[in-house]
């Protein structure tokens, strides 16, 4: 045998999720000694891949090979026998329990040489991780430390590192590269997710490029240079249907009263956020997931409080209205996340389009002018039901979102904030809620996109603002709007428009 | 039409027909109306705390203080009205409102503090009994035989008749009708369920979910008011220690109703079914000479039974589903 | 171990606030009267509360897995029915304690059985078991009281060497062994895993379901010894002998710092709670109070108890996030 040592070998991979193509044969190779970069936007199914391969989930069709042996059916014990182990982004601690005790639990063998172990390697590390601490008083990035500890103590052969950094300070990173250059040395296998296309120069061997579950690019990291990753990230070609469907324009509003105007508001997320919204616009909020988008969408629809700078609708201070007050002054947000915040899953399709509609309707419901609305919405927006008495959580998540659509719509909003409109949703029903917002658009409705599918918030805003790390400093205008502009500003790099992609 | 109507009421409804011709055949005086409609005096009380229970357990919370709850009512109803001379409606009312204010207390707690609702009616239980003792106490009458003395016209409330139907069967119907239109004709009642589905979602709809949680223990707290005021009137004396055996089968009414214990879906028509098969089973089984301790092993076993039965429902008409598409997709 | 670190963990520990609680009670009453602080009123006190203790060990295991056993009032009346029954017709200390065991061990694989295979919630499963035990314990006993047990069973509870009585010594000794097992060794963490984050505790490898079932056994077993406890102490079984012990138990948990969402709490915190709620009573007694205030008083101190956790812990977590939140955002120096 020539060559370093294979470790995991991955061959044609795929997944779906209720006929929703997650991966489309995936194949990667991970051999000892290797950091490969794992680089992908949203949805492009860089966590899926991972999951499979930590046995959380199992691939639909593919093989996967550790140590040159065949592993069919991985589940998590098998692969953490086999010497797999995920630090994930939101870290599996115990909350109630001490770190000591959080690193411990699990072994089999002695306590206290376990103990001894970890306090070595937390030496080693230069961490400041003290063990009798709770882990529910860590702060995020101790928590992701004590996660990587744990994954260092049970010898993993391979170490998956779902964006340790998004959370650590220039100095934790900085060690925490340390780390994984010796780890590297003693011959660990590292897959490392990120979005930051610095750190793939500085800790990588390889790069791999996942878009729409589909590795775009692969290869040494000395054969790439930054551009031609964002290349690599781009969709290919603009082969795409709903490419005309946007009658976009520019910015002519002088002397026009923006339906939306936010100046310099702070909050726990982001920080002197000022941006404009107007009638009949769609502006887009750029930026990668932890940005703080969702944050600052919250805050102006009166989840979280603002504190300090202002908010007008349509000329109307709603800084520090309640959700009530700004749903009744005419704001309207579709959640992030459409499990958690947007759908009432054991209720009615009916009961969840007139969520908010009933507020208008006195006391007692009427429930007439439910059905009516209900059969109104479902026929507007082709929600794809057999009654409306259907639980919403029957439906396919297009038809989710469309519903929870049709609730923001039921209260006659003038601004919707739509968060991640499209995530999870199968390509038809994509198309239909872009033809949604096309529509709302030419009947005047006001929207703010928030969106992680680069070409999604490039091809219907009119204007984008980019978030990066909480501040917003870029506004690209319809004319600097591409592909290029736009994944420079993601990423906190765009230095004005230079002509080079546009 | 039948359609219409929920299976697991449907089902309900068969069991108490079944019911009523087997306890029939086994003693034929359970045929005779005026015992069966008599027998509500029986179960009123479990049936109110029900309904209003139910609106509880539908938001996804839990309230076990209302059996203290009765008693406290109960000694208030006798306090203010044999002891500090009080007209005995204005008791009665005064009662009731305790009740309320006990709810209150929960409510505020559970939803604005955040504590769980197990928890705190637990205290709440421990609590209101204990006040309940402190006022029988303090105010020298005998625990055991409680207030007593109470005017005629009060105790017609609960052994009176109106055309024939005792006023018992007029009190469940009156609050069943209440606990009705309020959860499934307004939007209170929709809040109700939108909360115990999703509190989040219901929180970003710009519904204010602490209110509703709260308005629902504080209408627990007055149901089991009006619970304690119709057992005072119809036992004739007023005692700390009543409602204390209502535990059990208040949350058997409201589970056998089917309502889920997880909240967000339910109804009062599956409670008032659940309380009359409940104490149509307790008479009927009386009638058959079987001891009353023994009904708590048949409650016991329907409550088991009747939870497996919903809870697995659901599974396996998804693993009949399972099956069905995958022999689609192989052909 | 650091000496002095472990000295002020031991201080941050909710337990420890009890235990303060619980001194602070003795000292006010004491005050009060004397006598109180006396060893034999002391001795006394422990010894009403061996029961709750006992039952309170077994209900910390369910409460920790984020369950609940509402079944332990019923167990213990049915136990102590039959080991009553066993000694009274002349059998051994030995079989009673084993057909107690037995049927405790029993009643938790129901509870077990419901709960993780019928996936009945346990506060429903468990409640519907409370009243099937009791009713079988009254067809058991024919709804008659079980008495006539024999002396020298009494005498066990009563059994004293220099003073102190032998069967409190070994109910506490017990309590801080079983602290150990569940806070030292790796299977009892378990416990605690599982109610502390489920999803944790399963991507270990820790098999949630089992540790479940057992949670159940134990508390079963618990209410079974209760129970026998509850033959030697009080000499005679009632038809309702254990009614509503399961509440107060559930109660003097939560007041020792136990949660009901599970993952937080330790048997030791557990029995000091069922001390308190005890020594309340006898407490009243001292101070010339009423008996009849004692359940206003238990009833309140558990909702200010549980509402100011509540209160320190949601504190908490919103401190956390916004600490986590504002973590993300730019640093301007840092960039410059």
């Amino acid at each position: 045998m020539t060559g370093p040592k294979n470790l995991v070998r991955l061959e044609d991979i795929r997944k779906s999720f209720n006929r929703n193509t997650v991966l489309q044969g995936i194949t990667l190779e991970l051999n000892e000694s290797e950091v490969i970069s794992i680089i992908g936007g949203n949805g492009a199914g860089k966590s899926t891949l991972m999951k499979i391969l930590t046995g959380i989930y199992q691939p639909d069709a593919g093989t996967i090979e550790i140590n040159g042996e065949r592993a069919n059916h991985l589940d998590p014990n098998a692969a953490h026998e086999r010497g797999i182990y995920l630090v994930p982004q939101e870290p599996l601690l115990f909350p109630n329990m001490t770190v000591e005790q959080n690193l411990t639990i699990g072994f089999r063998k002695n306590k206290h040489g376990v103990k001894e172990e970890s306090l070595k390697l937390i030496k080693e590390l230069g961490w400041n991780l003290d063990l009798n601490r709770m882990a529910a008083t860590l702060s995020i990035a101790e928590q992701q430390q004590l996660e990587i500890i744990k994954g260092l103590l049970r010898k993993s052969k391979v170490l998956i590192l779902d964006e340790p950094t998004s959370t650590l300070t220039f100095s934790e990173t900085e060690a925490l590269f340390r780390v994984i250059e010796q780890l590297k040395n003693s011959g660990v296998g590292i897959f490392y997710i990120t979005h930051r296309l610095d750190e793939v120069f500085q800790i990588s061997t390889h790069a791999v490029i996942l878009r729409d579950g589909q590795v775009t690019l692969k290869g040494k990291i000395e054969e790439f240079t930054k551009d031609m990753l964002i290349q690599g990230l781009l969709p290919a070609g603009s082969e795409t249907e709903y490419k005309n469907q946007f009658e976009r324009r520019a910015a002519e509003r002088t002397g026009e009263e923006p339906i939306l105007k936010v100046e310099n508001i702070v909050g726990d997320g982001f920080m002197n956020i000022s941006f404009e919204v107007y009638k009949g616009e769609v502006v887009g909020l750029a930026g990668l997931v932890g940005a703080g988008r969702t944050e600052i969408a919250e805050a102006i629809y009166g989840i979280n409080r603002i504190q300090s700078g202002k908010v007008y609708l349509d000329g109307q201070d709603i800084t520090h209205f309640s959700i009530n007050e700004t749903v009744n002054s005419g704001l309207a947000y579709i959640p992030e996340d459409r499990f958690l915040h947007g759908i009432f899953s054991i209720g009615s399709v009916r009961h969840n389009i007139t969520a908010q509609l009933i507020k208008r309707h006195g006391f007692f419901t009427k429930k007439k002018a439910e059905e009516q609305a209900a059969i109104q919405y479902i026929d507007r927006l082709k929600i794809k039901v057999n009654s409306q008495d259907d639980e919403i959580k029957s439906l396919s998540g297009g038809n989710q979102q469309k519903t929870v659509i049709a609730r923001a719509l039921s209260m006659n909003p003038k601004l919707i904030i739509m968060d991640e409109p499209t995530r999870g949703i199968d390509a038809a029903a994509r198309g239909d809620i872009y033809s949604i917002i096309s529509e709302l658009k030419s009947h005047g409705f006001s929207i703010l996109l928030i969106s992680s599918d680069l070409e999604e918030i490039e091809r219907i805003s009119d204007r984008i603002y980019a978030v990066y790390q909480g501040t917003c400093s870029v506004c690209l205008s319809l004319d600097e709007i591409n592909a290029a502009n736009v994944m420079k500003a993601a990423f906190g790099t765009y230095k004005g428009s230079d002509g080079a992609y546009g | 039409m039948l359609k219409k109507i929920p299976k697991w009421n449907l089902v309900l409804f068969v069991i108490i027909v079944l019911e009523i011709l087997v306890f029939g055949m086994m003693n034929p005086r359970f045929w005779n109306t005026s015992i069966l409609l008599n027998s509500f005096n029986d179960f009123v009380p479990i049936a109110i705390i029900g309904f209003f229970l139910t609106l509880v357990v539908i938001t996804g919370g839990i309230d076990i203080s209302g059996v203290s709850i009765i008693g406290l009512s109960s000694v208030v109803t006798g306090l203010l009205s044999q002891t500090a001379g009080l007209n005995i409606w204005a008791a009665v009312v005064c009662a009731v409102l305790t009740g309320g204010l006990c709810g209150l207390l929960n409510g505020v707690l559970i939803a604005y503090a955040r504590v769980q609702a197990m928890v705190i009616t637990l205290g709440g239980m421990l609590l209101y009994s204990g006040i309940a003792i402190v006022l029988v106490g303090l105010s020298g009458v005998s625990t055991y035989e409680g207030f007593t003395g109470f005017p005629e016209s009060f105790g017609q409330m609960a052994n009176g008749e109106i055309l024939g139907l005792p006023n018992a069967v007029i009190i469940f119907f009156i609050l069943f009708l209440i606990a009705y239109i309020l959860l499934h004709r307004t939007r209170f009642g929709r809040y109700l369920y939108l909360t115990g589905i999703n509190q989040n979602t219901a929180e970003y709809a710009g519904i204010n979910t602490k209110r509703v949680m709260m308005t629902a223990y504080v209408l627990s707290g007055l149901s089991a008011g009006v619970a304690g005021v119709v057992l005072t009137s119809y036992l004739g004396s007023a005692r700390s220690d009543y409602g204390a055996e209502y535990l059990m089968p208040i949350l058997t009414v409201v589970v056998l109703g089917g309502t889920l214990i997880t909240g967000g879906k339910g109804g009062v028509v599956g409670t008032a079914l659940a309380s009359i098969l409940l104490g149509f089973m307790q008479i009927g089984l009386q009638m058959a000479g079987v001891a009353t301790q023994y009904i708590g092993l048949a409650t016991g076993v329907l409550l088991i039974v009747s939870v497996a039965f919903l809870g697995i429902n659901p599974d396996f008409r998804l693993n009949v589903k399972r099956i069905i598409t995958h022999k689609q997709n192989g052909g | 171990m650091e000496p002095m670190a472990s000295m002020a963990n031991i201080i941050k520990l909710r337990e420890f606030r009890t235990f303060l609680f619980l001194i602070l009670l003795f000292i006010i009453v004491g005050f009060m009267n004397p006598d109180y602080l006396s060893l034999q009123n002391i001795d006394k006190s422990l010894k009403s509360s061996l029961m709750y203790m006992v039952l309170a060990v077994g209900m910390t295991f369910v409460l920790l897995t984020g369950n609940l056993d509402i079944s332990v009032g019923g167990t213990l009346g049915l136990t102590a029915a039959v080991c009553g029954t066993i000694l009274r017709d002349g059998g051994s200390i030995f079989t009673a304690v084993i057909a107690a065991i037995l049927i405790g061990a029993g009643i938790g694989l129901i509870n077990g059985f419901g709960v993780i295979k019928l996936k009945i919630s346990s506060f429903i499963m468990t409640l519907a078991l409370l009243s099937i035990t009791r009713v079988i314990q009254v067809m058991y006993t024919n709804g008659k009281w079980v008495e006539n047990i024999p002396a020298h069973v009494k005498r066990l509870s009563n059994f004293e060497i220099l003073g102190i009585n032998v069967l409190t010594v070994i109910v506490i000794l017990a309590v801080i062994l079983v602290q150990v097992f569940l806070s030292k060794s790796s299977k009892g963490r378990y416990y605690n895993a599982i109610g502390d984050n489920v999803d944790g505790a399963v991507s270990l490898g820790i098999p949630v379901k089992r540790y479940i079932a057992y949670s159940f056994v134990i508390s079963g077993i618990c209410a079974a010894l209760a129970g026998f406890i509850f033959v030697s102490q009080i000499g005679f079984v009632s038809t309702n002998a254990g009614v509503g012990m399961e509440l107060t138990v559930i109660a003097a948990c939560v007041l020792g710092g136990v949660s009901l969402s599970g993952g937080i709490g330790t048997v030791v915190g557990a029995a000091l709670g069922a001390i308190i709620l005890t020594s309340i009573n006898s407490a009243l007694v001292y101070m010339k109070v009423p008996a009849f205030w004692n359940d206003t008083i238990s009833g309140s101190l558990l909702i200010i108890i549980v509402v100011m956790d509540a209160l320190l812990a949601f504190n908490a977590n919103k401190k956390a996030k916004k600490l986590r939140l504002n973590a993300r955002v730019l640093q301007k120096e840092a960039q410059d």
